[in-house]
């Protein structure tokens, strides 16, 4: 054999065993280490997901919350900020920060979730931030009874429509504004608050400073942070974010095909969903008895049971569900586990106060929308 | 001398191999590869975005095509031919077939 080419056979084996050695793709960032709280999905504008670990507790704290932005955050001067209430109302009113911490303050714990959680997991993939499965959380809101700055405005006949916008703008004049509308039995609806607090303290930046519309319930695209015009309309707005955007089939296709426009519809309700969050994919744990704590939820019906399954499906055993009930927030469940050695499939899936329940695969839409498949996480039980 | 064929031959697909894995193993780092398009993606779509926005996504070329134009009717200041380039650059390496990005995890960020 010549030098060159046992040099060139060994090039070639050396080559081989770099290529049957991979770097091993395990995921990092299951759990929190040190103030890592977060995966962060895009750097600019801000969109972060809380990690797994985060959905231990009833509330999230506002630390850990995770962040979703369309476009950079706007910067608001509280002092000269004014809520402007305008459209088929008798008395169009603006009324400054001060204004409304006059008002009475109510209290509602309610789940803000990202109508995009979960797109990751849609196979075929669609586009979108491609969030996992942190992109919600739980808190405590307290501002303003909606209905009760209605009412001191005066609706006139006719009135159908709450079309919302916040101080947030594009980079370019040409992209659209983000603008949303709710129904206005849902703006009247006892919980429905305009939020000044997040879990006690008034809204930071990252949280829609300095109000934002809490209508408990409902996905996260209805959320508007910044609030600077309330526009009481008869009819819906012709606005992108709004219409083409965040809409759901009436009947969703086979994965991959394309819905007629006029089978989508804006989303309203979550649905229902749960996720362990004491255990991460990959996570390697001893043999014994683990506790498997997560956080199940369900738009407006509240949590009726949470089902755990070790066999891949095949049967199933009820969590304990911890805590009083809640109609809008997370519900807390608990199961303590005897971990034998192997490799395990933690699933898990609630069911609501109305009957409804997790499918086993995503239904898929082509927004990647609401996501709520049983959350399954894969683990070694070792010594 | 056929030996020999076959190792070479062994040796550049191995190589090729590893070189595949690099790249793919860089683009789920979340790295934009070198390619005339590149600084034409970095000129325009990071005008509003980062670029993790786009190397996160695993689309079709139709998907791509789509949402080019989509950003283009947004503000995205790219002409006909600027775009084909682009969606052809995107097509060619963020497909359905790329194994999903590598999760970045962080502290909260500062503003």
């Amino acid at each position: 054999m010549s030098l060159d080419r046992r040099r060139f056979l060994a090039g070639a084996a050396a080559a081989a065993c770099w290529v049957q050695v991979p770097r091993f793709a395990r995921a990092k960032g299951a759990k929190a280490k040190g103030k890592d709280y977060f995966l962060r999905a895009t750097e600019r504008p801000l969109n972060y997901e809380s990690v797994r670990s985060t959905f231990t507790t009833r509330i999230t704290p506002t630390e850990r919350f995770y962040l979703r932005n369309h476009f950079d955050l706007p910067s608001v001067d509280v002092k000269s900020w004014r809520l402007k209430l305008h459209g088929l109302v008798e008395k169009p009113l603006s009324l400054s920060l001060a204004d409304l911490e006059r008002m009475p303050q109510v209290t509602v714990e309610a789940v803000l979730q990202c109508a995009g959680n979960g797109r990751a997991f849609f196979a075929p993939h669609v586009p979108g931030v491609q969030w996992r499965y942190g992109a919600m959380g739980s808190a405590e809101w307290t501002g303003v009874r909606f209905k009760e700055l209605l009412a001191l405005a005066g609706l006139k006949e006719g009135a159908a429509f709450v079309q919302l916008q916040g101080a947030e703008k594009p980079v370019m004049s040409s992209t659209p504004q983000f603008i949303r509308a709710i129904p206005l039995a849902k703006a009247q609806h006892e919980d429905t608050l305009l939020a000044l607090r997040m879990n006690g303290k008034p809204l930071a930046d990252t949280r829609g400073k300095p109000l934002r519309l809490v209508p408990p319930g409902w996905v996260g695209d209805d959320w508007v942070r910044a609030l600077v015009d309330i526009e009481v309309r008869a009819d819906e707005p012709k606005a992108f974010y709004y219409d083409p955007a965040y809409r759901f089939p009436t009947t969703p296709g086979a994965p991959g095909a394309a819905i007629p426009a006029d089978q989508m519809k804006p989303m309203t309700k979550v649905n229902v969903k749960s996720i362990v969050g004491s255990i991460s994919p990959g996570d390697v744990l001893p043999p014994g008895r683990h506790e498997l704590v997560g956080v199940a939820f369900s738009g407006e019906a509240g949590i009726e049971k949470v089902e755990l399954s070790f066999d891949g499906g095949k049967s199933w055993t009820q969590a304990q569900l911890d805590g009083p009930s809640t109609k809008y927030g997370f519900r807390l469940f608990r199961h303590p586990w005897q971990a034998e050695p192997g490799s395990w499939q933690v699933a898990c899936r609630a069911t609501d106060s109305a009957g409804a329940t997790q499918p086993d695969v995503p239904v898929w839409n082509p927004a990647g929308y609401l996501n709520n498949a049983v959350d399954r996480v894969t683990v070694e039980v070792r010594s | 001398m056929i030996r020999a064929l076959f190792a070479a031959a062994l040796a550049a697909f191995a190589v090729a191999v590893a070189a595949g894995n690099s790249e793919t193993e860089a683009l789920l780092e979340g790295k934009m590869p070198d390619d005339p398009a590149k600084p034409l993606v970095q000129g325009k779509c990071l005008l509003c975005h980062s670029a993790d926005y786009l190397t996160q996504q695993r689309l079709t070329a139709a998907q791509w095509e789509k949402t080019v134009d989509k950003m283009r009717k947004f503000g995205t200041p790219a002409n006909d031919e600027e775009a084909k380039l682009m969606t052809a650059y995107l097509a060619r390496y963020w497909t359905q077939d790329l194994p999903p990005p590598r999760p970045v995890r962080a502290p909260a960020p500062r503003k």
